[in-house]
């Protein structure tokens, strides 16, 4: 008898979860690292209707007198989720809510932050990128993963920008928001905490995954990526994929290294964009995520910037 | 013949038509979009009946085919070839070819009017996809029949990538390069370039965040030792740095000459000595 009240009550809430068409919620969980740093694991893959964009990873640092969030997440409903998290973990308010770089899985979440009084923070050319674009990102999305996921979601601006590597003195642990110029995306930030030595690299890099060249300055991110390698990071938070070690700077730099070198060759023997996709194949990396898809976009685009400076000269 | 495929800026005016009329897009909630390869598009029955009203289109790649690459092109540059297949002479050629891509806000990207001095009426070039869309290609024959070939085309970013922005200083650079071995009276390849932004207009500069204007190549006239190989009329849905891969039949020595109009009717010249 209890137990079918129960399930009378279970069903009569999804009905009425679908008729409101407010979706429950799914949860967030907040993996411990180190000490007072915890890890958001994003799905991976590409964003659809079953992952509701929530792809990339995230995470937040406790310190003494409040937290530090890095990426607010992929919608509104995610942005709670990882707050109810937090709460979860911690009572201290959450002060600041940085967003690594500018791509749908890590800001759309931003507004249930900002809802809240808490400031979205990012450097000024991902604000920049931003606001040039992501009207057209939030669009796809809501295509992609469908309305429901994506209630309340809003395009918005950034409350705080800066434009250089700093120290942020918010929490009292020492937190320190480094940035690389034109590396992986113009703007696109890491957050080190100094205490644990554990990196949130956001673009910066992918965990078995094929990280996406499109907004990058190639040179540019390698080099960021040996800035990062001489950290000494004891843990690396990838942007997307698991939690790793500092040899993921050196996987990271070695794949972007052999695409260049692959489709430089390719372009100077005469292939043709037409069949960039095919002849650019890297066997190697073909069991990372994403290969099908970013791999072969990645040798459409270096292809066109190689194209770009022979016929610039 | 009356029944010629219309100029580019007639199809635009039935399109700024079109764009008022209810019920054009269809959004799907929770997944993108899908279609075969041969399918229409309510945006194509608009359009194939404003440009080709009560004309018969013959499907069945037996006269033109179109070639994109179906997996995760890169929706700024996807490249597009067109095969015709029957030889550019004779009392039976490829008048005109047309290429479209359905979704997009000017989806007449393309249009070439062609002389029997192309002598094989293969043309490659990259077209911006912004979203999932079909790609067509119209060839008209010198007959007026009309045979077409499509292709869905599943781009893959969904943000835009930031456009490029350098070199300013080269815009109407006009390049031109003959592919593999000239031969007289036989078509040679060669590959234009016109280094061009070609904005769409619907762009916002990553700096000030406001729209960048429409800035594209209007037209392109290739001739041969002073005769006609094509003329194309295209605009900003031909991807930045506008490129045209083409045949033309050189029967001495010569000159092959490109002349190039855009939106801000600046004119540029490229050329190429063949002998």
């Amino acid at each position: 008898m209890h137990s079918r009240v129960m399930r009378c009550l279970l069903a009569c809430t999804l009905i009425a979860g679908c008729a409101s068409a407010a979706p429950p919620v799914p949860a967030e969980r907040a993996v411990e690292l180190a000490p007072g740093v915890y890890m958001f694991s994003g799905t991976g893959g590409a964003a659809d209707e079953h992952n509701l964009g929530r792809i990339g990873n995230g995470g937040f640092i406790v310190g003494e007198h409040g937290v530090i969030v890095v990426d607010p997440g992929a919608s509104h409903a995610h942005g709670q989720a990882r707050l109810a998290a937090i709460r979860e973990v911690t009572a201290q308010p959450v002060r600041v809510v940085l967003v690594t770089h500018a791509r749908p899985d890590f800001l759309f979440g931003g507004a249930a932050f900002r809802e809240r009084g808490i400031p979205v923070r990012m450097h000024s050319r991902t604000a920049r990128l931003m606001a040039s674009r992501c009207e057209t990102c939030l669009k796809t999305l809501r295509q992609t993963v469908g309305d429901a996921a994506m209630r309340g979601t809003v395009m918005y601006q950034a409350d705080q920008e800066f434009d250089t590597n700093h120290a942020l003195d918010l929490i009292g642990r020492p937190v320190r928001i480094l940035s690389f110029g034109h590396s992986s995306g113009p703007g696109d930030s890491a957050v080190f905490d100094e205490r644990s030595g554990v990196l949130f690299a956001g673009g910066l890099l992918d965990a078995r995954r094929v990280p996406d060249i499109q907004d990058s300055d190639l040179e540019g991110w390698i080099k960021a990526l040996s800035e990062l390698r001489a950290l000494r990071p004891r843990v690396i938070v990838p942007g997307h994929g698991v939690a790793s070690s500092i040899t993921l700077t050196s996987i990271v730099a070695r794949y972007l290294e052999q695409l260049q070198a692959h489709v430089r060759a390719l372009l100077l023997s005469g292939t043709s964009l037409l069949h960039i996709a095919e002849a650019g194949e890297l066997p190697e990396y073909e069991s990372w995520d994403q290969y099908d898809i970013i791999h072969r976009r990645n040798a459409a685009v270096a292809f066109l910037r190689y194209e770009r400076e022979l016929i610039f000269k | 013949m009356s029944h010629a495929i219309p100029n580019r800026r007639r199809a635009l005016q039935s399109l700024a038509a079109l764009a008022l009329s209810p019920g054009t897009v269809q959004a799907a909630v929770g997944g993108l979009p899908s279609a075969t390869h041969d399918a229409s598009s309510p945006e194509w029955e608009r359009l194939s009946r404003q440009l080709f009203a009560g004309r018969a289109l013959i499907a069945g790649q037996g006269r033109v085919q179109l070639i994109v690459p179906l997996r995760a092109p890169y929706g700024a540059s996807v490249p597009v070839k067109v095969i015709s297949k029957l030889p550019q002479r004779g009392d039976l050629y490829v008048r005109k070819l047309m290429l479209v891509v359905d979704k997009n806000p000017s989806p007449v990207a393309l249009t070439l009017d062609l002389s029997t001095e192309v002598g094989q009426a293969d043309f490659e070039t990259r077209l911006r996809v912004d979203e999932y869309s079909h790609v067509r290609v119209v060839s008209e024959l010198s007959n007026g029949e009309l045979h077409t070939d499509s292709r869905y085309v599943k781009t893959s970013g969904g943000c835009s990538a930031p456009p490029n922005r350098d070199a300013l200083h080269l815009i109407g650079k006009t390049l031109l390069k003959s592919v593999g071995d000239v031969r007289m009276d036989q078509p040679t390849r060669a590959d234009l370039t016109v280094i061009h932004p070609n904005d769409t207009g619907f762009e916002l500069n990553q700096v000030t965040v406001m729209y960048i204007p429409p800035y594209f190549v209007r037209t392109i006239k290739v001739t041969y030792a002073q005769r006609k190989v094509f003329d194309a009329e295209l605009d900003f849905s031909v991807s930045e740095n506008p490129t045209l891969g083409f045949n033309f039949v050189p029967h001495e020595r010569g000159e092959l000459r490109a002349e190039v109009i855009d939106s801000k009717d600046d004119r540029f010249v490229g050329s190429l000595a063949i002998s």
